[in-house]
């Protein structure tokens, strides 16, 4: 029984269900484990009533070589984010959580999973500057993606992530912004189904990354 | 929620005690004055806790750090300086752009919460990159308080205390 995922509960239920989940799982299910059940049904993931098609990106991978993403991640699981690496905070912990739940797969389905990285900063992220911070914030199999501005911004904006060109202040620092999802798309169908918000936790991708392997939805 | 919270208040408050007595703080002289009319309460009164950095991944890092102020007056973080970096700043977060800013209120009574995805404390160019269990010193600033000396353990990259 699947119910509609409220997204800005799942992370504090989330931790409830991995809390009780801990005494749970061995016991006599004589006490109350009807409030586990309720727990359960909120998610980290929101499923799209109206999934997105791909991206249509073709840009620069981490080696300068050119990378279409429709066509290269056809009938795979596949994960995009939108950030950039001069971020100190999000964008890695995104990656970070990504990767650690990408180690808990059995080696065939990591080999599955494609993870893209798109940067909302490719003035400064060049194909170099991503080949360097994605394996140290994500996993050196993560796909690193940069190219012209415009394209990046049309490319998230088809499946509903906003992003502005990184602007120069006048002390000369740069504001940049990352997208506010993960996105993942079915190997089954090629679309965009569910939506994780950046308080998504690797425990959280880890629970439903199976799921996302095989296109199923959490 | 942070059961090391306590500790780290302690360290905070040893901090402020120790710091009190040398008035090294150029902006020192406006609490001072409201100081010399009224009890305690007419000045901020700073604690700070559930400090960490999460492990950086490239020469930058954010640092996170939650100031209470249970005095009467509100008080203001202008800057931090510490030795892990030349060029600190503080920072805030809106519609997932970052934003350097020059204070952050802390309101009397009440408090500042720096946490994942929000406000932070970002660290530029850093001359070493922190190890999961190593402590980066850095030195809070506020416009009336004396500074305030936090260690900043360094957690793993995924590390956020508003999740465990």
């Amino acid at each position: 029984m699947r119910k509609k995922t409220l997204t800005s509960a799942a992370a504090l239920a989330t931790t409830a269900v991995l809390a009780l989940t801990a005494c749970g799982s061995g016991d006599d299910p004589a006490k109350p484990l009807a409030e586990v059940s309720v727990q359960q049904t909120a998610k980290a993931a929101t499923v799209l009533d109206q999934p997105f098609k791909k991206p249509d990106l073709v840009l620069k991978d981490t080696k300068g070589q050119s990378y279409d993403f429709r066509e290269r991640t056809k009938g795979k699981p596949t994960l995009i984010y939108f950030g950039y690496t001069n971020c100190p905070d999000v964008c890695p912990l995104t990656m970070s959580n990504i990767a650690i739940a990408r180690k808990s797969l059995p080696k065939a389905d990591q080999d599955k999973l494609q993870v893209v990285f798109v940067t909302t900063d490719p003035e400064r992220d060049t194909s170099a500057e991503l080949a360097k911070w994605l394996p140290s914030a994500g996993d050196p199999s993560f796909i690193g993606l940069t190219g012209d501005f415009a394209t990046i911004q049309a490319g998230a904006r088809q499946i509903g992530i906003g992003i502005d060109p990184a602007t120069k202040e006048k002390d000369g620092s740069v504001v940049s912004m990352h997208g506010a999802q993960v996105i993942a798309f079915s190997p089954k169908t090629d679309a965009g189904y569910l939506l994780y918000g950046e308080d998504t936790t690797a425990d959280d991708y880890a629970k439903d990354l199976p799921k996302i392997i095989r296109g199923e939805t959490p | 929620m942070n059961r090391r919270a306590p500790l780290v208040l302690a360290v905070g408050l040893t901090a402020v005690l120790a710091l009190a007595g040398c008035s090294s703080g150029s902006s020192a002289s406006a609490s001072n004055s409201a100081s010399a009319q009224g009890g305690s309460s007419e000045r901020p009164q700073l604690s700070v806790s559930g400090a960490y950095m999460p492990e950086p991944v490239s020469d930058l890092a954010a640092g996170f750090v939650v100031i209470t102020n249970k005095g009467g007056t509100p008080d203001k973080l202008t800057s931090v300086t510490g030795d892990l970096s030349d060029d600190i700043t503080i920072h805030k977060t809106e519609n997932q752009k970052m934003m350097e800013v020059t204070s952050f209120d802390i309101p009397a009574g009440g408090k500042l919460d720096l946490e994942r995805g929000g406000s932070h404390i970002m660290f530029m160019d850093l001359k070493h990159r922190p190890r999961q269990g190593e402590k980066v010193r850095i030195e809070l600033h506020f416009e009336k308080t004396d500074p305030i000396t936090v260690e900043l353990p360094v957690k793993e990259t995924t590390y956020n205390p508003a999740q465990q």
